[in-house]
């Protein structure tokens, strides 16, 4: 008879399978890993466009292809899990975006020739035929803005309102304001569709698992079986009602919100599954084993960010007998895992090190951390009371959200300002009077540009999203939409704007190096400096000159003063900039993945980094910031940058501390946490590392398929990741060692 | 006040006793351990170090190095500018974390250690010296959350050949050390090829009842870099392989 540990055994082989078949269709993908399983052989989709230039918009365009694709999804049951569902494509690929588009994808000549049939716009994500942003685009380009237009999701549903109603109660709600919005019919027609296609998805899975059952030798497994069966029949309209059923029905959902856009996001899942667990259990239907199989079953289905712990309004802890299951259960399938554990100083300190013993026993990157006091406290600065500052959780990379509420846009808009900084210091070039102080004002002065420039885009795609991308599947969960006929976009309760800075280490040590070679010690003359600059440092002297000036977070010294002065900086010009009524923006730090992206956009820079070269890392210092590169050095200096508003700037961290998965180890991490967030940390991402087996699986990925790092925010396999991602994270690994 | 020579602080330690801790490395040393891995903090006085594969070969040594190849190690610090570069880390001690007077053996700047203790303990930072024991100061060990100490070869002959001194002073100075009711960790450096006697070791630290923790550290040669740099000799160990540090965990104990 199989057991749950065989069953999860034979989930984590098929995963790992599934990582390296997925690594053969798309390629090295340096993104999280979304849960995504193969596409099949003979899978077909026909996507339809509603534009001229070849792509599709709208709430006809999206939906109408979401339809498309989530019909042409298989279902995906696997006897061994109890859960089903899985996605494996996005409507999205189909809008021609080159960038988005898998190897599977661009080797159907079909698709190829549609594509080509269109205008020849490199990306068709944002309908620039009827909102066209020209205007904008120069000055994006000079200071290396991403845009955030275009992009979509980066918000949280809230889970209670399709716990509460099902898919049959989303359908009576639609219907319920169908009639008090007459004139919202194409939204109300889409919303509609979009449901209905969810529902023929479980239908799908219904019938696959009939087939199944009869097949089904081994008794426990037909059990498990006719139990999913029941449990899906129970969630096809119904609301859910027992503990698997919620995990069942978050299951689908997900599979329907990620199939849209890569949608969605987590929610606090010892809050909103407790109710359920603890009345199950009561009933005596569940049992500890089970809720744990199911958790780590909901985890293997989809890595989306969950939160647990933490603290109510009250600043009551929350921690309770499934907060501690969650992370059981994530042990007991030791995947790609993006659990955050909030940190206050009111939660069970238990459970705090249990999260610890996992992160230091599994070396897996799971759990990170996030800190409630600077978040909920700065989100408050924003205007908002305590009660909603706590329900913003965390549920991305770098960001939090309030489900239901907000329309943050968070981590897909930011600016490089190693290349504001370039731009300032061309200037500076032709100025008679040259010195920090004059760069630095020069460098705000473009900065206000930048930030002026990228609100007028952020306003523009909020203005006209619900033209381009409406969110028809979060929608369902999101508070106002479905009652006002409207998207997200236009009826959010909270537009509190995320935008990120990026290259902090580089411009914070570049005013570093020109402050202390050329201001104080005089060893360069700024003649010279742009002469290095100009010519890439020809002479490797010159270069190491200025790099080896001290470094942002090296601690108390020249750089760590300009990171501070910068985001002062950053800070005070992102709140100044006005914003239409009932927006405001929200300053952080963080590059995600884009470093190397952003560096190639970027000349030399004073801290001798050479022309395109990768920019920094978030909130992190450059490489070399000690001789010792002591975390605590690093934890201190990142504490000291954060912006204030409830957004983050991560400390993204990776070592082999040598210490066991012991209390003594224990107690280490703990104090290394404790320590970043009493300074004023916010949230940090995690990867204590076996340096061994990393070093062996970037020699040949193939040898270690199930190891998992966290990137930035998301955790990734690793044998997933392109060379050049590999070899980033080793590098930042070997620098912490 | 006194001027120390410090070689050294680093920071974010997990290795050297509990929690996390700042290293203060002393420079000097009595002993002259064949693989020692600081041999920089060997000399009490500053050094310079020249790490060829660093040197581009610029030409521009008299007007600095900024290569990272000729590097000056150890310099004169008040107590209260060592304090000053522990302080950042306080927040991170926490429970069991601190500092640790290392070397090079802190006790041979005994004047310059006490006063470090002194200001440590006045900014309520927890404190442990790693000495090898050779000397002994009582109001010194007494003062400490911890002490560290080697005890590298049990035949004294054996580790005079090797450190060039006996062991009979450190022998009875870890017996002095444990009737103070002093906490120690006790340690020694797996050197395969070299007769430690690790057995004998084990049997005579658990003798002492404050010995609460014994530790074998694997030898590593890392220091081999810096020998090279200081323009030193080097003398070739062997790192021992894991099944020979595991044949040894019996003899390793915490209690």
């Amino acid at each position: 008879m199989l057991t749950y540990a065989d069953r999860l055994r034979s989930m984590r082989e098929t995963k790992v399978r599934h990582t390296l078949e997925k690594r053969e269709q798309n390629g090295y993908t340096d993104l999280d890993d979304f849960g995504t399983v193969p596409i099949s052989e003979g899978y077909e989709v026909e996507p339809w466009y509603n534009s001229s230039n070849g792509s599709f918009y709208g709430y006809d365009g999206m939906c109408e292809n979401f339809c498309r694709v989530m019909d042409a999804h298989e279902p995906y049951v696997d006897p061994m899990e109890m859960l089903c569902g899985r996605w494996r494509d996005m409507l999205v690929n189909y809008r021609g975006d080159v960038h988005y588009l898998p190897d599977w994808l661009k080797k159907k000549p079909k698709i190829m020739e549609m594509m080509k049939s269109a205008t020849d716009q490199w990306s068709k994500r944002w309908d620039e035929q009827r909102f066209p942003y020209d205007h904008l685009k120069p000055l994006q380009a000079k200071y290396n803005i991403q845009t955030g237009i275009d992009s979509d999701a980066h918000f949280a549903c809230d889970y209670r309102i399709g716990f509460e109603l099902g898919f049959g109660g989303l359908l009576d709600k639609i219907s319920k304001y169908r009639e008090i919005n007459p004139d919202k019919k194409d939204f109300y027609d889409a919303e509609e569709r979009v449901v209905h296609a969810i529902i023929r998805f479980i239908d799908r899975h219904i019938e696959k698992i009939r087939q199944m059952i009869p097949e089904e030798q081994r008794p426990e497994i037909r059990e498990s079986l006719e139990e999913m069966l029941d449990t899906c029949e129970a969630v096809r309209t119904g609301a859910p009602k027992t503990f698997r059923q919620a995990c069942q029905w978050t299951a689908f959902f997900n599979c329907a919100a990620r199939v849209y856009t890569r949608d969605g996001a987590g929610f606090q899942l010892d809050g909103l599954l407790l109710p359920y667990y603890e009345n199950d259990v009561k009933n005596g239907i569940l049992d500890d084993e089970t809720a744990k199989f199911l958790i780590a079953n909901l985890l293997l289905i989809d890595p989306h960010y969950y939160q647990i712990s933490g603290v109510d309004e009250n600043d009551r802890d929350m921690t309770n007998r499934l907060s501690y299951l969650i992370l059981e259960a994530a042990d007991s399938i030791d995947i790609a895992c993006n659990l955050t554990v909030r940190v206050h100083e009111n939660c069970d300190r238990e459970f705090l090190r249990k999260a610890i013993y996992y992160l230091l026993k599994n070396k897996n990157g799971w759990p990170r951390f996030c800190n409630d006091k600077a978040l909920a406290e700065g989100y408050m600065r924003c205007g908002v009371d305590k009660k909603t500052a706590r329900e913003r959780i965390a549920v991305g990379c770098n960001w939090m959200c309030v489900p239901g509420k907000e329309y943050p846009m968070n981590d897909t808009v930011k600016i490089n300002i190693a290349k504001v900084m370039e731009v300032a210091l061309e200037e500076l070039r032709g100025c008679e009077e040259k010195s920090t102080e004059k760069l630095f004002e020069i460098f705000e002065k473009h900065l206000r540009i930048a930030i002026d420039v990228t609100a007028q885009g952020i306003n523009l795609h909020i203005d006209h999203q619900w033209e381009v991308t409406p969110e028809l599947v979060m929608n369902l969960l999101m508070n106002n939409t479905l009652e006002k006929g409207e998207d997200i976009s236009q009826c959010a309760e909270l537009y509190t704007v995320g935008i990120d800075g990026a290259g902090l280490a580089v411009v914070a040590d570049s005013f570093g190096a020109i402050e202390t070679r050329i201001e104080k010690e005089g060893v360069l003359s700024w003649e010279c400096m742009y002469s290095a600059l100009d010519n890439n440092f020809f002479d490797e002297r010159t270069r190491l000159i200025l790099n080896s000036a001290p470094k942002y977070c090296g601690g108390n010294n020249v750089s760590d003063a300009w990171a501070k002065r910068l985001t002062e900086c950053w800070v005070r010009n992102i709140r100044a900039q006005s914003m239409p009524e009932g927006r405001q923006l929200i300053p952080g730090w963080f590059s995600w993945a884009r470093t190397v992206e952003y560096g190639t956009k970027v000349g030399a820079t004073p801290n001798g980094r050479r022309a395109g070269e990768p920019i920094s890392h978030g909130a992190n210092p450059n490489p070399h910031f000690r001789t010792d590169g002591a975390p605590t050095a690093q934890s201190l200096g990142i504490a000291s940058v954060q912006c204030g508003y409830g957004n983050t700037a991560p400390l993204q961290i990776e070592f082999d501390p040598g210490v066991k998965a012991d209390d003594e180890g224990i107690a280490i991490i703990e104090s290394f946490i404790k320590g970043h967030f009493e300074g004023g940390g916010t949230l940090i991402n995690i990867n204590i590392l076996d340096g061994e087996k990393l070093l062996e699986a970037h020699a040949n990925p193939d040898l270690h398929p199930d190891l998992v790092v966290r990137v930035t925010g998301f955790t990734a396999y690793f044998a997933s990741l392109s060379p050049k991602f590999r070899q980033l994270v080793v590098d930042r690994f070997l620098q912490g060692i | 006040m006194a001027d120390g020579i410090i070689a050294d602080i680093q920071r974010a330690s997990f290795h050297d006793g509990y929690g996390i801790r700042t290293t203060v490395f002393f420079k000097g040393c009595p002993l002259r351990c064949e693989w020692c891995h600081n041999p920089e903090c060997i000399s009490p006085r500053p050094q310079q170090l020249f790490y060829a594969d660093k040197c581009i070969g610029c030409g521009g040594c008299a007007e600095g190095c900024y290569a990272g190849a000729r590097v000056v190690c150890g310099r004169e610090m008040t107590a209260a500018e060592v304090l000053e570069q522990i302080l950042p880390d306080r927040p991170y001690y926490r429970d069991g974390g601190g500092v640790t007077f290392s070397g090079g053996e802190p006790l041979m700047q005994r004047e310059f250690l006490a006063e470090c203790i002194a200001l440590c303990k006045e900014a309520g930072i927890s404190c442990a010296v790693e000495t090898c024991l050779l000397y002994f100061d009582e109001d010194i060990f007494r003062s400490l959350d911890f002490v560290m100490a080697d005890l590298k070869i049990w035949d004294s002959a054996t580790h005079k050949k090797y450190t060039g001194v006996g062991n009979e002073r450190i022998i009875e100075n870890f017996k002095r050390l444990n009737a103070l009711a002093v906490p120690i960790i006790a340690r020694t450096p797996v050197i395969p090829g070299i007769d430690q006697g690790i057995d004998r070791i084990g049997e005579f630290l658990r003798s002492l009842d404050n010995v609460k923790k014994y530790e074998l550290l694997p030898y590593h040669s890392m220091g081999n870099a810096k020998r090279v740099a200081l323009g030193e000799p080097l003398t070739e160990f062997s790192v021992p392989d894991k099944e020979y540090m595991k044949e040894l965990e019996k003899y390793a104990y915490i209690r």
